[in-house]
């Protein structure tokens, strides 16, 4: 099945919150997101001589869009990034963990069933602590689970070092997101 | 034996990729003796899981509120109809 593309006048009317709302989703910045969305529709003007209508007209949108995000995030990765990843990496000051290893936070309240995580407000409660994150970890942690970016693809984009810098990392984000999450979601 | 912060890498790491046959076997013996890591995982896996199904239905979280602004809108509008109508200096 092949699609045909709308005039590109309707594109803003008909994709444009979807757009917002994606990039939201990621860069958590409306003024970022807004651009986003401009630069989506611009590169979308030049490109659709080339659609070739294999996928659906906001399929196509959006995935120029994800392009536009990982710029995005790997400009944002030039700067100052090193000194914050060794910083986090060689911090002895854990807040998780105490020197030898053991879990020093309170675990009391573990364990969610799944069913409760897929509510409105467990959903709103995660973007919550997920904004909550140093800009870095929360780059990494969304090109990983919403973008499905493999580990060496997340390293490149963000000037990462190592791949075992990156396990590090993002071992570090879910500790604090799980953390954040056991403390301010109360599971009725 | 592994400490439960090394656990802890590896109950995140084996959500992105095959663990090593050592890597299994250590979290394993480690997981066996702790229920924190035990819990600590399947947290893990559920959260994990619960963004990709975000993530696929691109429900990411954001309600239909989120909207952009009307400034916002009406500035890419003219910024598309610029390059649309490049002629029309009105």
């Amino acid at each position: 099945m092949t699609h045909e593309l709308s005039p590109p006048e309707q594109w803003l009317q008909l994709y444009g919150d979807i757009l917002y709302r994606y990039g939201m989703a990621r860069v958590r910045d409306s003024e970022i997101a807004e651009d986003l969305v401009q630069e989506t529709l611009l590169a979308a003007l030049k490109a659709q001589a080339n659609y070739a209508g294999q996928a659906a007209e906001q399929t196509w949108l959006i995935g120029i869009l994800k392009h536009k995000i990982i710029d995005y995030f790997r400009k944002a990765s030039r700067e100052k990034v090193s000194e914050f990843d060794e910083q986090l990496l060689t911090d002895d000051n854990d807040d998780y963990f105490d020197q030898q290893g053991n879990w020093k936070v309170d675990l009391s309240i573990w364990s969610k069933p799944e069913k409760a995580m897929e509510q409105e407000e467990f959903i709103q409660v995660l973007q919550a602590c997920i904004n909550l994150l140093p800009e870095r970890m929360a780059q990494l942690f969304v090109l990983r689970e919403f973008e499905d970016m493999k580990s060496e693809e997340i390293c490149e984009v963000m000037s990462i070092t190592s791949l075992n810098n990156f396990w590090v990392m993002l071992s570090r984000v879910r500790v604090q997101l799980r953390h954040c999450l056991d403390i301010n979601w109360i599971n009725q | 034996m592994l400490t439960c912060k090394e656990a802890s890498l590896l109950a995140s790491k084996k959500l992105d990729k095959n663990l090593t046959l050592r890597e299994r076997i250590e979290f394993s013996l480690h997981t066996a003796m702790c229920g924190l890591c035990r819990y600590y995982a399947k947290d893990l896996q559920a959260l994990h899981r619960l963004m990709q199904k975000m993530a696929k239905r691109d429900n990411t979280g954001l309600i239909e509120s989120t909207k952009l602004s009307e400034q916002a809108r009406e500035r890419i509008k003219q910024t598309m109809s610029k390059v649309l109508h490049p002629i029309d200096k009105s």
